[in-house]
């Protein structure tokens, strides 16, 4: 998963256009799978990518089962082929990461780029970080989770 | 749809207000790049140099570059363009922030604003939509009341770009700013927006930019992002302190102008330079759109002083202009002179340099007492408080003396019949390198075609900041006129491109950039065809100029540059001696001796 270190963020959306550049061949940040929020008046910016939370709500709401978890690696994934674009994941998702494909009519959260995330390569600013799905401990997404809260204030 | 471009512009007629798509002319895109030259070429072509600048017949331009939008690095900028009210030459501001890209996801390189709107409006771009709605509500407010009135009745992730009460008064040194902070400062192009009766253009795009060669473009800008972040100068320096980073340096060698360029160091320059900042009042640091350099500054003061705010900067031309320049060695003082510039739409080198002159007036005894009067607090170099009151003066146009403020520096000094004391070029002033100390910058600041501006010609970058071996004496006039055309043709392509010109201070020369433009629009131009390219933007501007009026009697500085020397420092006994400069510069050019570009000239950079 992603890790995000929201004290190092500038708000420069890099990784928005790396993210949309690689899944979409083209730079188009309202197609990202990463988010960063800028709270400009508190000069606090919070980059958000799916946690593949291990309880996840997107999975347990879809009513087409279109959202599974890859038993190799852990990781929450949107089966095109079965999503019928309700949307209810997103409105499930607690940290409002699932993101939307509107030509495809499809969810879409962060897929890892096959374990080469491009967001991670690009930010020269140390603010994101790659650890694999299952040896991240639990409280470490728990502190992630709350980090986008405590600095929002 | 072409690579790196949408192909598309919007032009919005404000007099009967329609707003109109139209394709996007790809073969002047190509011939001048982008953004500045593009810009400059539609105005050349669409208006006549020579028209009233804040009548209905000048347009205000506001162009993106091939490059902005993409994770190009600092591909974030854009261009705003039009006939500056301030210097009646060409005015082409840059500005970073997040607005550009956003245009381009809307769908367009380039918005139009022409005629005059018959009572203030704002326009609504959501991609293909666009509305011209009513801003009666928003008239008079500052840029942070504006922004989030129009935020909250468009869309929570929309990007605006306008203008604040000085604009609207049409205070001939007012900017544009996006994204609360991020100016397209100088040449007044906000009294233009204003004259134009338009508060802001709110913009939210959620559309694509594509480019010509995926694999290729990618590869260039992982290695270029690399550098950048292993560069010193970027990566430390300037992520660090910002560009405030300079005041230390400058003001060591005695070219930080102080009082209205009267002396060259500030004895207080330690309690605002870069360190200080970065050691007191420095909140974090902020990147624009696409930006591996991070060199924004959020700031608040300290609270230890009367002046209480927040918001972005200084910038070191800020700290230049409503600090040294004016005496001011408050920390705080600078910061919230700074965040009222921020409010009210105001360049801060311009603005300071209005209130440096007014104190040099009062100085030397040419303001009659009545009109320092509405002042209320003396005006004299050091006093803060008559810099918050000048800004509100001018940008209220308040009594008489406010209202000559609104008008520029140079024309409150001829106003009191003492226009040689005004600091700048084509009545634009100076930024912040003394160019007794630096004397490339003096012919940067007398041939910049925007009027004074210290990154058409950055030559401080060889004159001062180049390793000993690669550096130009700067005292020195020899090879000056080269460089000088060097460098011009360098930010032109950059500007154009949409990019910042900071990212060549991190190895994005233009042997990397040309590369990485070919890449996003499928061109094929060569460093020479890159360069040639920044030549032509050069001289399209020029012509726009030699149009409007201007010629080589306008090429100059205050007789203070040529005939006074600096008496401090290392640069002691400096003077600017421009003519041979200007000489062998105009003959390096293929500009006649009125500073024409001759046919010849234009022929061979494909000019018509």
């Amino acid at each position: 998963m992603i890790l995000a270190h929201p004290q190092k963020c500038v708000a420069c959306h890099l990784c928005e256009g790396a993210c949309s550049f690689q899944h979409e061949g083209a730079f188009q940040p309202a197609r990202t799978r990463i988010f960063v929020h800028d709270f400009v008046d508190e000069a606090v910016y919070v980059p958000v990518a799916c946690f593949h939370c291990k309880d996840a709500p997107c999975l347990s709401n879809c009513p087409t089962y279109a959202i599974t978890r890859d038993s190799l690696t852990g990781m929450v994934q949107v089966n095109d082929d079965r999503c019928i674009g309700c949307k209810m994941c997103m409105v499930a998702c607690p940290f409002s990461v699932m993101g939307f494909h509107e030509e495809k009519n499809v969810s879409q959260n962060c897929d890892l780029c096959g374990g080469e995330p491009q967001c991670v390569k690009i930010c020269v600013y140390g603010a994101l970080e790659y650890a694999e799905v299952e040896p991240v401990d639990w409280m470490l997404r728990l502190d992630q989770a709350e980090r986008p809260a405590a600095a929002a204030g | 749809m072409p690579y790196g471009w949408k192909g598309q512009l919007l032009r919005i007629n404000l007099t009967d207000g329609s707003a109109q798509k139209e394709p996007l002319n790809m073969k002047w895109a190509a011939q001048y790049i982008g953004g500045r030259g593009l810009g400059t070429k539609y105005l050349l072509e669409e208006i006549d140099p020579a028209c009233e600048p804040l009548s209905p017949a000048n347009k205000l331009v506001f162009a993106t570059g091939p490059l902005s939008g993409t994770y190009a690095p600092t591909g974030g900028r854009y261009m705003v363009l039009c006939k500056s009210p301030l210097t009646g030459a060409i005015a082409c501001s840059n500005s970073g922030g997040y607005w550009g890209p956003e245009l381009k996801f809307a769908g367009y390189d380039m918005v139009i604003l022409e005629g005059r709107a018959p009572k203030p409006v704002y326009v609504w771009v959501y991609n293909d939509q666009v509305e011209i709605r009513d801003a009666a509500h928003v008239w008079g407010k500052t840029i942070e009341e504006t922004e989030d009135a129009l935020r909250a009745e468009t869309d929570p992730q929309a990007r605006i770009s306008g203008i604040g009460p000085a604009g609207e008064n049409l205070n001939r040194v007012a900017c544009v700013i996006n994204d609360k902070s991020r100016a397209a400062g100088r040449s007044g192009v906000g009294a233009v927006m204003g004259s134009k009766n338009v508060k802001a253009i709110v913009c939210r795009g959620t559309g694509a930019v594509e480019v010509a060669d995926p694999l290729k473009f990618g590869e260039l800008v992982f290695a270029s992002m690399k550098e950048i972040n292993a560069s010193p100068t970027t990566s430390m320096a300037l992520r660090g302190m910002g560009t405030a980073s300079t005041v230390g340096f400058t003001n060591s060698v005695g070219i930080l102008p102080t009082d209205n360029f009267q002396r060259g160091q500030f004895e207080q320059a330690n309690a605002i330079s870069g360190q200080t900042i970065a050691g007191t009042v420095l909140k974090r640091n902020k990147g624009c759109y696409s930006c591996p350099i991070g060199c924004a500054r959020v700031t608040e003061t300290s609270g230890a002083s009367k002046w209480k705010g927040h918001g972005e900067g200084p910038e070191y031309e800020t700290i230049f202009g409503l600090g040294s320049d004016c005496g001011v060695g408050e920390l705080d003082a600078v910061l919230y002179a700074n965040y009222l510039c921020n409010q009210y739409a105001l360049d801060t080198i311009s603005a300071g340099g209005t209130v440096a002159v007014a104190m040099e007036l009062a100085q030397r005894g040419y303001i009659p007492p009545e009109d320092l009067k509405e002042v209320g607090t003396e005006l004299k170099f050091g006093n803060a408080d008559a810099v918050m009151r000048c800004l509100e003066m001018m940008t209220y146009r308040q009594g008489k003396l406010g209202d000559l403020m609104a008008e520029g520096g140079y024309r409150l000094a001829e106003h009191y019949g003492h226009p040689e004391l005004f600091m700048g070029s084509k009545k634009q002033d100076f930024a912040a390198y003394d160019p007794r100390g630096a004397k490339g910058m003096g012919l940067g600041y007398a041939t910049s075609n925007r009027g004074a501006c210290h990154l058409r010609g950055y030559s401080m970058t060889v004159e001062w900041f180049a390793p000993p071996d690669m550096r130009l004496d700067p005292f020195t006039i020899e090879g000056k006129a080269k460089a000088q055309l060097e460098l011009q043709h360098k930010a032109g392509c950059e500007d154009a491109a949409g990019i910042c010109t900071f990212s060549a201070f991190g190895g994005l020369t233009p042997d990397k950039l040309a590369p990485i433009y070919n890449a996003a629009t499928g061109e094929n131009l060569s460093l020479g065809d890159w360069m040639t390219a920044g030549e032509r933007i050069w001289n399209i501007e020029r012509l726009f100029n030699n149009r409007a009026g201007l010629s080589r009697k306008d090429d100059s500085l205050p007789p203070r540059m040529t005939r006074e020397p600096l008496t401090n420092g290392a640069v002691q006994g400096q003077v600017v001696e421009l003519a041979p400069m200007l000489e062998e510069y105009y003959r390096l050019r293929g500009w006649d001796d009125d500073g024409n570009p001759s046919a010849e000239t234009l022929a061979r950079l494909g000019i018509e």
